[in-house]
Order: C-alpha cells, then sequence, then structure tokens
C-alpha cells in the first residue's frame, strides 16, 4: 500500500511562528517522498486543531502522521489519542519538539528555520518505516505471597487478604510474631510485644482469605509481576506447595549482629556482657529468669552499662533504634531494680521524630547517666568489671559497672541473601535488599512486584515496619485489582529467530531478566511481560537479531542519516 | 480506566510528594481523586530543592514525571488554589466544602509562553525564591512550575486594586485571560479524606541569637537552597547579598530544637547535602558544621556523612551562643562540650530551622476533629504506633510531614501505607 504521510506544523500562537519560518518549512518538506500534505495550524492542541487534525487524517487517508510542535512530554499522549480516534494506529506516528528545541532557543530565525526543517525531514524519513504497535494485555492473579511471618508480614497480610484475594504468609519458624513477641516492653508506650503480636493474630484467625504456612521455606519464585509461581516447602511435613500469585512481599526482618566478633567489648569471655536479645530474654516473665535482671551469679546487679552503637563502625551505618531501645532498657531496669545505677555510652543520640526527645527526656529524669564516650571498651576490673572509654576532651575515663548490655546493629535476617538471588534483586551496600529507587521507590525491589519492606531492606522500628507492609499492599491493591488485566509496554525488544546465534549476550544484559534462552530451539526469547523497552540488549546483539519495537535499526539510522545529511 | 462502582472518591489535601504519590496510586485503582492544593502550582516543598541527599538527585527532575502523569491522569482533578472550608459526615460519606479561588487564566487555553509577565506593571518580591527575585502580578513562581499557567495575584494586581490596566490580557494571544473569572465553591462528596499537608520551616526572625534578618549574610537552609537552584534567583550561582562569593562559610544544626522539645529527623542530613553542594560548586570554600548529636540513621546516610566530612567539611560539637557583625564577616561564638569557649569568622551563615506543620494545620485539624500532638503535628490512631498513617477519626488518614517531621522517602511509604488503608477499607 502506498505510504500517505501527513506533517503538521504548529505555529503555538506566535511562539515557534515568531522565529521559525514555517512557509518556507512547509514549501521545503511538501516535495519528499511519500508526503501527502504538510499544513500549518495555530494552535494544534486546541479543541479546535484537535478536530482539524483527525478530520484531516480520515480525510485524506493518511498513513503515517508527523507533528512539529512542543515538547513531546506536553503533548505527545494528546496526538496519540488523536490517532486512534481518527483509526490510525498512534504508534504509525512521530513528533518534533520546534518550539523547545528550535524557536526557543535562539533569536536567529535562519537558523531555527533550518533545524527545524532538518528534525522535521529526519522525522518523515523515521516515521516512513513504523509499524502499527498493538497494545498488550495479560490476566493476572491477584494473590500475594507474604514472606515473613513478624509484625510486617502479619500486617500485610490483613489489609491485603479480601474475599477475592488470598493470601499465603509464609514463615519459616514454627510461630508467627518474628521478633516482636520476644519483647517484653515496646518505646515509647512500655507495653508487651507479645500483647501486641496476639491482638494482631486474632485479627488473621478466622480470616480464611488468608492461609499461614508455619515451619515454611521458600525454594523458588519464578514468572513476573501478574503471574508468579512460588515453590516452597513445609518442612514438618516435608510438603511441596506450588503457589500461584500475583505479587510478593518480602518481610523477613532482621538479625542483630553478633558482639562475638568484636573483642573490645568482652562479650563470651566476661560473664555478666549481655546482648540485648539477651537482656530482652531476662525479662519475658516465663523465661530461664522469672522475669528477673540476675547477673550470672543470681543476684542482681548494682550497676548496669549499656553501650550504645555496638558495631556501627564495622557495619558502617547507624541502626536506627538502638537508642530508642536502649532507653526503654533503662525504664525497664529503674522499674525492676529502682536502686541501680545506669548509665549509658553512647557517641549521638539519635532519637528523629516528634515523640522521641520527650521519651528521652523522661528517661533521663529518672536519674540515668548519658556519658558521650568514644572508643569504648569493657575489661576486667578486679573481681568487678569496668567500661573504658575517651571522654569528649580526648582523655581516658573509667566506669566500674556490674553488668553490661551491648546494643549491635541491626543486619538483614540470615535467608535473605538466599531470597535475593533466588529472584534476582539486589542487596545494597549493607547487605539489605536494595530499594527500586531510594527516594520514589521505598517498598519496590527491582524486580517489578516484589516488595520489600520492613528491616529486611533496613534499620527500622515497629511502627515504620508496619507503615511499609501497609505502603506495599497500597502499591499491590492499586495495580493487581481482581478480574482487570494488566497493560503491558508496547515498544518492547524482539528477537529475530533466523537471525540470532544463541550466544547469550542480550541474557547478560538485560536489567529485568527478561530475556531466557530456548534450549531446544537454541535461541534466546524475551518475555513481553517482563520487558521494559529499555534496549540494551538491541544494542549489545553482535548479530543484529534482537531489535526494540518503534527503535528499530532501520528507523533510527534512517533518522540520523538525514539529520547530518 | 473504569470507576469502581463499588468505590467511592477520595479527598487528598495537600499536592507535594506524599499527596502526588497517594493521588496517582488511588487513580490507577480506579478510583476517582480530587487533590486539593492551596498554591497557584503543585509540587510542594521538594520541588524547590536543586538536588536531594543522599544520592545528590535534582528533586525537580526526580517528580516531573510523576507532576505529568497525574496532570493527564482522567481520575484525577487536580484543584490548585483551592483550600477545605468545612468537613461533615462520617467514613465513606464525607462531604467537603472547598472553596476555589479563580486563577484569572484558562487552564485550557493558555500554553505557558509567558508572554503576558513582560508588560505587567507591579514588580513584588517573589515569595518562592524568599524574595531574592522579583515576579509580576500575573506569575509562576518559578521556571518549569506545574501547571505551567500563571496565576493573577489579587492583592497586588493594578485591575483588582480599581485601576483600569488589562495589559497582560492584552498582550495574551491565546485569550486565555479572563477577568471575570469568579471564586467557586465546590461540594464535593468522598469516602476517605488524606491530609498531606506538609511542613513548613520555624520563623526564624523569632529567634534573636543568630542574627536572621538582622545580619544580611545570615541564611536559612531553604533561601540557601533557592540560591543553589539552577532555576532560582541566581541561576545556582553561590552568592552573598552583596554579589560577592562566600569563602567560609557555617551551618548550624537544631535551631529551634529546644524551644520546639523534638529532633526534626532531616536537618542533619540536608545540612550535609548543602556542604556537599557548596563544596561541589566552591571547592575552596571552608565550610563548619555546628551540631550537638548527629542524627543520620538508616542505611546510606553515614556513608554521605563520611564522604562529606572527608572532602573538608568541619564538624564541632558545639552551642553556638552568639552571632555578631564584624565588617562583612559575622562572628559566631560558641561553647564546646569540654566548655572551651572560641569564635570562628565566617562570610556566610546558614541555619537549619525545625519542621513545624504547614500553616493552617490548626484550622484544618478542627474542621477534621483531629487532635494534636505536640508541635502542632497530627495525632495518629495509636501513640504507641507513631509513624501510624491512620487518624483517631475512621476514614481520615495522614501522610508526609503533617504527622511528624520525616524525610522524602517516609514521606513516600507513608503515601502509600494511606492508600493501602484506604483501598481495603471499601471492601
Amino acid at each position: 500500500m502506498a505510504k500517505k504521510i501527513g506533517v503538521y506544523v504548529c505555529e503555538c500562537g506566535t511562539n515557534i511562528a515568531d522565529n521559525v519560518d514555517i512557509d518556507r518549512v512547509i514549501e521545503t518538506v511538501s516535495p519528499l517522498r511519500d508526503v501527502e500534505l504538510v499544513e500549518k495550524y495555530r494552535l494544534l492542541c486546541s479543541e479546535d486543531g484537535k478536530e482539524f487534525l483527525k478530520q484531516s487524517i480520515q480525510e485524506h487517508g493518511l498513513t503515517h502522521l508527523v507533528v512539529a510542535a512542543c515538547s513531546p512530554k506536553q503533548h505527545e499522549l494528546t496526538f496519540m489519542n488523536i490517532c486512534e480516534a481518527a483509526g490510525l494506529n498512534p504508534y504509525l506516528f512521530q513528533m518534533i519538539n520546534i518550539r523547545e528545541q528550535c524557536a526557543w532557543v535562539t533569536l536567529d530565525k535562519e537558523e531555527a528555520t533550518g533545524k527545524a526543517i532538518r528534525q522535521i525531514k529526519a522525522a518523515i524519513a523515521r516515521v516512513r518505516y513504523h509499524n502499527p504497535l498493538e497494545k498488550k494485555e495479560m490476566d493476572v492473579c491477584p494473590d500475594v505471597l507474604v514472606v515473613g511471618g513478624g509484625i510486617a508480614g502479619i500486617k500485610a497480610s490483613q489489609l491485603l487478604a479480601s474475599p477475592d484475594r488470598k493470601v499465603y504468609l509464609a514463615e519459616k519458624t514454627s510461630y508467627l510474631g518474628g521478633k516482636v513477641k520476644g519483647f517484653d516492653k515496646l518505646f515509647t508506650n512500655m507495653e508487651s510485644g507479645s500483647a501486641l503480636i496476639e491482638q494482631e493474630l486474632k485479627k488473621l484467625q478466622g480470616n480464611e482469605n488468608i492461609e499461614v504456612l508455619t515451619d515454611t521455606e521458600v525454594e523458588q519464585i519464578l514468572g513476573f509481576f501478574g503471574n508468579f509461581e512460588a515453590r516452597v516447602i513445609k518442612k514438618a511435613e516435608n510438603e511441596e506447595l506450588n503457589l500461584s500469585v500475583g505479587a510478593v512481599v518480602l518481610a523477613t526482618g532482621f538479625d542483630l549482629l553478633d558482639p562475638a566478633g568484636l573483642s573490645q567489648y568482652g562479650y563470651g569471655e566476661l560473664d555478666d556482657v549481655c546482648t540485648s536479645m539477651e537482656f530482652e530474654a531476662m525479662n519475658i516473665p516465663g523465661g530461664a529468669t522469672g522475669g528477673k535482671v540476675l547477673l550470672k551469679n543470681g543476684k542482681p546487679p548494682k550497676s548496669v552499662a549499656i553501650i550504645h552503637c555496638v558495631g556501627r563502625e564495622e557495619k558502617g551505618y547507624c541502626s536506627r533504634v538502638c537508642c530508642l531501645y536502649s532507653f526503654k532498657f533503662a525504664r525497664m531496669l529503674k522499674s525492676q531494680l529502682p536502686e541501680v545505677k545506669v548509665s549509658h555510652f553512647y557517641s549521638d543520640l539519635c532519637i528523629p521524630g516528634k515523640s522521641y526527645q520527650k521519651f528521652y527526656e523522661e528517661t533521663k529524669g529518672l536519674g540515668i547517666e548519658f556519658v558521650r564516650a568514644g572508643k569504648t571498651k569493657v575489661a576486667q576490673n578486679g573481681k568487678g568489671m569496668a567500661v573504658k572509654y575517651e571522654t569528649e576532651r580526648g582523655q581516658e575515663g573509667e566506669s566500674a559497672t556490674d553488668m553490661v548490655i551491648l546494643v549491635s546493629a541491626m543486619e538483614p535476617s540470615s535467608d535473605t541473601n538466599k531470597l535475593a538471588q533466588l529472584l534476582g534483586i539486589p542487596l545494597d551496600d549493607e547487605g539489605f535488599l536494595a530499594r527500586e529507587h531510594q527516594l520514589l521507590a521505598p517498598v519496590d525491589s527491582s524486580v517489578s512486584g516484589v516488595f520489600v519492606v520492613g528491616c529486611a531492606q533496613g534499620p527500622q522500628n515497629i511502627s515504620e515496619s508496619i507503615v511499609q507492609s501497609e505502603a506495599a499492599a497500597g502499591k499491590i491493591l492499586s495495580s493487581l485489582v481482581p478480574g482487570r488485566k494488566l497493560e503491558l509496554e508496547v515498544r518492547t525488544s524482539e528477537i529475530s529467530e533466523t537471525f540470532c546465534s544463541g550466544c547469550k549476550t542480550c541474557i547478560s544484559v538485560c536489567p529485568y531478566s527478561a530475556i531466557t534462552f530456548d534450549e531446544a530451539r537454541g535461541i534466546a526469547v524475551v518475555n513481553e511481560a517482563l520487558c521494559h523497552g529499555c534496549g540494551a540488549c538491541a544494542a549489545a546483539c553482535p548479530s543484529g537479531a534482537a531489535s526494540l519495537k518503534g527503535f528499530t535499526f532501520t528507523q533510527i539510522y534512517e533518522e540520523i542519516a538525514t539529520l547530518v545529511r | 480506566m473504569k470507576n469502581n462502582e463499588h468505590s467511592t472518591p477520595v479527598l487528598v489535601i495537600g499536592a507535594g510528594i506524599a499527596g502526588i504519590e497517594a493521588s496517582l496510586l488511588l487513580a490507577n485503582s480506579g478510583r476517582k481523586v480530587y487533590l486539593v492544593e492551596k498554591a497557584s502550582y503543585f509540587g510542594g516543598n521538594v520541588i524547590k530543592f536543586e538536588e536531594v541527599f543522599p544520592n545528590m538527585e535534582c528533586a525537580t527532575c526526580m517528580i516531573a514525571p510523576k507532576q505529568q502523569e497525574l496532570l493527564q491522569n482522567e481520575n484525577i482533578e487536580l484543584l490548585t488554589l483551592s483550600q477545605v472550608q468545612a468537613v461533615q459526615g462520617s467514613a465513606g460519606d464525607f462531604t467537603v466544602k472547598v472553596k476555589k479561588k479563580a486563577r484569572y487564566v484558562d487552564l485550557e487555553n493558555c500554553i505557558g509562553c509567558s508572554a503576558c509577565f513582560e508588560p505587567c506593571p507591579v514588580e513584588i518580591d517573589n515569595e518562592f525564591e524568599q524574595g531574592f527575585s522579583k515576579r509580576k502580578a500575573i506569575y509562576i513562581p518559578c521556571a518549569g512550575a506545574l501547571p505551567n499557567v500563571p496565576a493573577i495575584d489579587t492583592e497586588n494586581c493594578l485591575r483588582f486594586k480599581g485601576e483600569d490596566c488589562q495589559l497582560c490580557q492584552e498582550a495574551c494571544m491565546f485569550e486565555a485571560i479572563d477577568y471575570t473569572q469568579q471564586d467557586e465553591e465546590l461540594e464535593l462528596k468522598v469516602g476517605a479524606i488524606l491530609v498531606a499537608t506538609g511542613f513548613k520551616s520555624l520563623d526564624l526572625s523569632k529567634t534573636n541569637r543568630y542574627g536572621y534578618r538582622k545580619f544580611s549574610n545570615v541564611y536559612s537552609d531553604i533561601e540557601i537552597e533557592r540560591i543553589c537552584a539552577s532555576n532560582g534567583p541566581t541561576q545556582g550561582q553561590i552568592v552573598l547579598r552583596d554579589g560577592e562569593t562566600p569563602k567560609s562559610v557555617a551551618i548550624i544544626h537544631c535551631v529551634g530544637r529546644e524551644e520546639k522539645g523534638y529532633c526534626s529527623s532531616v536537618c542533619c542530613m540536608s545540612s550535609i547535602k548543602l556542604a556537599h553542594f557548596l563544596k561541589k560548586k566552591l571547592p575552596e570554600v571552608k565550610i563548619t558544621q555546628f551540631y550537638s548529636d548527629l542524627c543520620i540513621p538508616g542505611r546510606t546516610y553515614q556513608r554521605f556523612y563520611e564522604e562529606v566530612r572527608e572532602s573538608g567539611v568541619d564538624f564541632i560539637r558545639a552551642r553556638v551562643n552568639e552571632v555578631a557583625e564584624q565588617g562583612k564577616e559575622l562572628a559566631i561564638k560558641y561553647k564546646t562540650e569540654d566548655s572551651k569557649e572560641n569564635t570562628l569568622n565566617v562570610d556566610m551563615l546558614i541555619l537549619a530551622p525545625a519542621l513545624e506543620p504547614e500553616a493552617d494545620s490548626d484550622k484544618l485539624a478542627e474542621m477534621l476533629s483531629i487532635p494534636q500532638g505536640d508541635g502542632g503535628f497530627f495525632t495518629e490512631e495509636k501513640p504507641d504506633l507513631d509513624s501510624s498513617v491512620g487518624t483517631l477519626k475512621d476514614g481520615i488518614f495522614v501522610a508526609g510531614c503533617i504527622q511528624g517531621p520525616k524525610d522524602i522517602p517516609d514521606t513516600v511509604a507513608q503515601a502509600e501505607a494511606a492508600v493501602g488503608r484506604i483501598l481495603s477499607l471499601s471492601r
């Protein structure tokens, strides 16, 4: 079929017309091959202009369209919609910016006109090779797999589950509640962590849309946003389950750095040096000490030193919540042992937000000592122990103590690595699961449809973890609507079966794991549901088999060749 | 995208980064969203920042695609120059009265060519640029502001003061300027409300100690943000008010913290960011930060701090007691924690003030019957979960700095969380 290219030049009032000789543009591009007509219009984006364009496309039976106007950012979509309304495939259209890129960047009308002509010629050269592209839709599964049954996982499950959306909550241990369950008190209300968990679990129980899978490990997750296939193993029954889900929430929590590797604190060598988790355990009413804080000799301590930031230097980050839970420890000690002397050894107080300073001041008001200390060590001191440190003046300070609590850095939980590998999610420099965009996509991972919440993506408190699980729920509820199909990227990559040599170069450069290797045919295959249309494969393919729809070799070559001719 | 027949529209108050994120997610789920913004433009505080920590991304470039998407989303009705007047009803069935001020420039017809600015005879300080540059009575606050359509400031426009001036209308070739536009009273029916009205900085002119507004070389951090901005009053040239380049700069953290009684979460990082920016633009400049405690929580912030420190920025833990002017310089008297007193002379002083809820929050809190805690921030549903996006009123949620001072990722997370709560409600 003969090509009929229509070219429309917008005057943009006088914005373009003042500085681009539009009549000369029309005169110059009109004789070009396949150009059916060239028209100017005062303001193409106006209601009149849009109607004119639509009718003109139909009247002349145009096969391709070029619009030279403002930035495509502003009106590309406007004109694509007009194409559709006029019955022309919107991908048979090319927009050229002769306002911001020509009329507005020089006072020299001659130059602006020359550049406008060049750009329009290049667009005509390119659009001739445009083929219609079709929007594709995909059925999706609305169900969700939540990995990790701590507070973040529990909250995400509650929000997501509904009669038309099933949630699988997979937890590797035999119980739900994670770390929070083991906290006798939470800052700042000093209420029980296990009570909070009980309360939240009640909301899970009886919800038939949530399937709790305890003692369960995730073995494999394949697929993409809308259609994941997860294989999990129920360890107790040695049963394998295959779950179809549309999205995955990772809420695998944290571990605390083991201070045994940091010899200056004497952990494991000195009797009464404990970690924060060990101190928490002492406070559980049903625990080994019956909820009492006791030294190894069975007596209550008369003095306790709390050392902040253990392992911060080694890890290279502040763990955000330790200052606050250290204050909580001080309060727990004071309420159990009113006479006990509690001293904090810290470098900087990190108590961000509207309510924490008050909590700090109240804690300090209980007669708790705060010592600004650098290079802190714990040493044997006669029969007892002493904390040695560098004071603000650079002198050596020393303080005798019966008990030391080491407040160590938070690290990613032990199975973070495995999950990252399983899903192809990069870890950040600190070993946590990386966010897709640090600021704008705080709970998205780099794999579309996989979300990372709570301490799996970095240290945070309970409330912040809950907010993140609700955020993941928000993103899933917004995009994975039961009964609605998912629109796929139109300008995806395609690999020619004829030209592909099976070298797998494209597989290695694809940042979205969208290309797989078909062993039977010996060629690479693009999964359109995963492809974002970045073109990395097309650039890397040594045999010219990979190309990007809308940016084919011919389209780009013709465009550039015309521009520089 | 079809509207879900079971769902009700949502009102989002405040079109900063939280309001934008929440509106887009709600709209993409099929909800109708009314996004109410009191300014003539949207984007909130974030668009004032040339670069944001810790990756030094251009903030305007970062959110512009989201803004474009929002403007093109048919489910979102962006109501600029609008303020909520009254709220009645309960979750699932709120009736909201909104006053929408006339812009006097037609959003459809105007193409943002700015031809109307030049003939306007009025010239006043541009508030968006912290008074470092002038604007006309018909104006957009800065290059790149969206929607790219000016508004007429009726308080300063000669015509609205009774004079016979129509110069802007004569200059407009699209008949976009319409002096007959009227303020409107809208009545919206919504099922849920999200408050995302953001923050403002503590008013520094009320603090005497640092010489703000008294000495010309004392600046607030937001003022410096605009001086650093490439679309700002100096096109990003770092200069003092007299046009000279500063050779030494001091930044004082925690201004107003004692009075307010809380740590504003982001000032350490934003001060470190400013130092990073100044060092990049002026490699020879000497920068000193006066701080009490470094609050740089989370994974990547410490690395950023270390980088800046290694680039030659001094960090002194001290309390600044007094700032005096000595010739063109400022003498900063400070006392370190070991009680040594010292003085540092600098060319430029930057103050990092505490964050407060945006103006009019008290009125809004009253209208919505949401209690405010210390500092005026909105109280969440459970005070023990103090980042929570739920409030004590069913169907009303909060996100961003109106709930408490926080950085961009925590703000975006709260916006997304509020969407999670709202979308799970309707079932």
